[in-house]
């Protein structure tokens, strides 16, 4: 677009020079770089010597491997920490606990009902999934063992029983358990589990 | 040091060892300066009033990372629905190409907050602090001295204050004002994260703004080295009327001006340029469009007795005498495109819905088999974008006779903002599945009666397979359901 106002001929301004080689009649100007883009540019160089010794020979940084690996443990602990510690009888004390059975009654209404039924009797009335209101347990009648079986599905794979553990997380996996665990006694529980042993 | 003097070989700004030539540009009054304080003041407004203003309960923009949702003036989009950002981001730049074959380079003088920013606040700080250009000039080359040192020291506190505002206010759009107020009043350690992110912005916004200025749009900003492809002779650009102008020439009272043009090489367009260039040779990269120029040239011009307009906005057509046209097929090019892509964008726009629902099939296996059915489990997953409780009810065109779904008559209402699964399980009898189909469903939203059709697949094994094993001795039959029934877990 700009029209050059500058005959051929006529000297070019001080300090500016053209490098001596030539490409078809083209000629390129020698100006220096602005020393604020050069710096960058030796920043850059520096920046790379040092993320290369810090990463092969110090040991100082992580490969990405390694750094997977610790993301991958902390997201463990946040989900351990949510959930807190579970065991059998954390199980039994949330199965007491009001609010707690609200929100497993809610998971449960929306997920599990369609197979156990409302009243959790299942087969025993003519729904798909097992009943998990009588005493007898498949896989383990230990809260533990229900939770493990909610979490990651059926041992039994034509039984439809899908794992829960991704579509539910395991906050609200505990919950549901805690909710089944309600409608037992931990006393009977235990003989139930002496009797599938 | 040596004045540099603008030239088309090289950038005034960069001396010729590759130090930086500081320019000290000349104030300018106007009516196009006047117009674009006007501008810039609303634009930094609209920028920094965002955040505080409430459209649907949240605030005009907000882009809530954390929770994955981004509000815009009222509308509300989820993750699912970033796709949309193709829509802005090409938009945004081909807008841009758009309005450069017009109007050449009328965003960089008008709405590039580098400019915004630059010219009303930071200059005008500069200004008030440290005077006029001369003044401002004369203090730089100045030994350091007391006035000088709490010159500087205020000058650049505000400099600093400027820059932290603009960053917190940043990032409240990220995490709304009340969020930022709270983390404002904790300490830093515990959003280590947003307070470096805080000072790390700041440092480099001030370093932007007191020392790399018109660098940004010379050497890092691509826009400048593409004008050159998206303006023809048509546009619209600052330019100098050489036809007019030239030869230049100052006026000696008494003698015969006659010969010369109505430029009087006064120098006050090169004095007031904020990236060190001359217009009148012409358009360069360099030229922001500030329109500073015409001002300047206007204001002489008033003095000398000669016409406005020795610099104005003018395509190279009309400098060389000829009409500007502003159809021409490049524009007419440029026009269907952007029809077409608003045309793309509204129908993709408008295909968003305050909920979304979709069907997936169980994980697992696709189908079971049991005594007297054939049975497929599905998952609805419900989502409600909207800040009120909303409540479904769905409904499926049903199959062969026979055919039974559990879950669709449950409650299907869901909280505000709410994401939820719901288990939903289809049944054949075994004696009427003629092999596997598809079922439409209705999902339909009570509150506004919005209607989301999904379909399922019904899957099976093959009829002609399942009718050879029902037909095969019963004996046989028998014994394979027991053992099925018995490995039926919970």
């Amino acid at each position: 677009m700009s029209t050059s106002h500058q005959p051929p001929n006529e000297p070019l301004p001080e300090g500016v020079t053209l490098r001596e080689h030539t490409y078809d009649g083209i000629q390129e100007y020698d100006q220096r770089l602005p020393n604020w883009w050069l710096f960058t540019f030796y920043g850059a160089i520096l920046i790379t010597l040092i993320y290369w010794f810090s990463w092969y020979d110090a040991d100082v940084m992580r490969t990405d491997e390694a750094s997977l690996e610790h993301a991958m443990q902390q997201i463990e602990a946040e989900r351990l920490k949510s959930v807190g510690k579970l065991t059998d009888d954390a199980f039994w004390a949330m199965s007491k606990n009001q609010q707690l059975l609200a929100e497993g009654k809610a998971v449960y209404t929306t997920n599990c009902v369609v197979c156990h039924l409302p009243n959790l009797r299942g087969k025993e009335q003519g729904g798909i999934g097992e009943s998990l209101a009588n005493n007898t347990w498949l896989y383990g009648a230990t809260p533990m063992d229900i939770y493990k079986v909610v979490m990651d599905g059926s041992p039994n794979k034509a039984s439809g029983m899908q794992s829960w553990s991704g579509v539910l997380g395991p906050e609200k996996v505990s919950r549901v358990v805690a909710y089944v665990l309600s409608h037992h006694q931990a006393d009977a529980q235990k003989q139930a589990t002496l009797s599938s042993q | 040091m040596a004045k540099n003097t603008p030239n088309l070989e090289s950038v005034t700004t960069i001396n010729r060892d590759g130090s930086r030539y500081f320019l000290f540009p000349a104030d300018v009054d106007g009516k196009f300066a006047l117009m674009r304080r006007i501008v810039g003041i609303l634009l930094i407004g609209f920028y920094l009033l965002l955040p505080w203003i409430p459209v649907n309960g949240y605030p005009a923009v907000f882009l809530d990372i954390i929770n994955r949702r981004f509000h815009l003036f009222g509308i509300t989009i989820v993750a699912q629905d970033l796709w949309l950002l193709f829509f802005l981001i090409t938009g945004v730049a081909f807008f841009l190409f758009y309005i450069t074959a017009f109007l050449g380079r009328v965003w960089c003088g008008w709405a590039c907050p580098q400019t915004v920013y630059l010219d009303q606040v930071y200059r005008r700080i500069e200004r008030w602090i440290d005077g006029d250009a001369p003044a401002r000039r004369k203090l730089a080359d100045a030994p350091l001295s007391t006035n000088k040192v709490v010159r500087r020291v205020i000058k650049h506190g505000l400099y600093i204050l400027s820059s932290t505002l603009i960053v917190h206010l940043f990032l409240s759009y990220f995490i709304s004002i009340p969020q930022l107020w709270d983390w404002m009043r904790t300490s830093p350690a515990e959003n280590w994260g947003a307070f470096l992110f805080v000072i790390a912005s700041t440092l480099v916004l001030y370093g932007n703004f007191a020392w790399f200025r018109e660098q940004l749009c010379l050497i890092i900003c691509p826009y400048g080295r593409i004008q050159s492809a998206l303006i023809d002779d048509h546009t619209v650009n600052v330019a100098y009327d050489e036809k007019r102008g030239e030869p230049r020439g100052k006026i000696h009272k008494g003698e015969a001006t006659s010969t010369l043009g109505d430029c009087v090489d006064c120098h006050r367009c090169v004095q007031v340029c904020p990236t060190g260039i001359d217009i009148r040779q012409g358009l360069q990269l360099e030229c922001i469009a500030c329109t500073a120029c015409i001002d300047a040239c206007d204001d002489i011009m008033d003095k000398v007795n000669r016409p406005r307009g020795l610099i104005r906005y003018a395509s190279s057509s009309a400098l060389a005498g000829g009409k500007t046209r502003f159809i021409r097929p490049r524009t007419l090019l440029y026009t269907g495109l952007l029809l077409l892509g608003m045309g793309v964008c509204g129908v993709a726009v408008s295909g968003v819905k305050s909920v979304e629902a979709t069907i997936l099939r169980m994980v697992g296996m696709p189908y079971y088999v049991t005594t007297d059915t054939i049975r497929n489990q599905y998952q609805v997953r419900l989502i409600n974008k909207t800040t009120e409780p909303v409540h479904f009810s769905i409904h499926a065109e049903r199959g062969p006779a026979g055919m039974q779904f559990t879950g669709f008559d449950a409650d299907q209402s869901l909280g505000a903002m709410a994401e939820e699964t719901r288990t939903v399980i289809a049944t054949v009898p075994r004696s009427n599945y003629q092999g596997p189909f598809e079922v439409e469903v209705e999902i339909t939203l009570r509150e506004t009666g919005l209607v989301i059709e999904r379909s399922i697949d019904f899957l099976g094994p093959d009829p002609k397979l399942l009718q050879a094993h029902d037909s095969t001795p019963k004996q046989d039959d028998d014994h394979d359901e027991k053992k099925s029934d018995h490995a039926h877990g919970n």
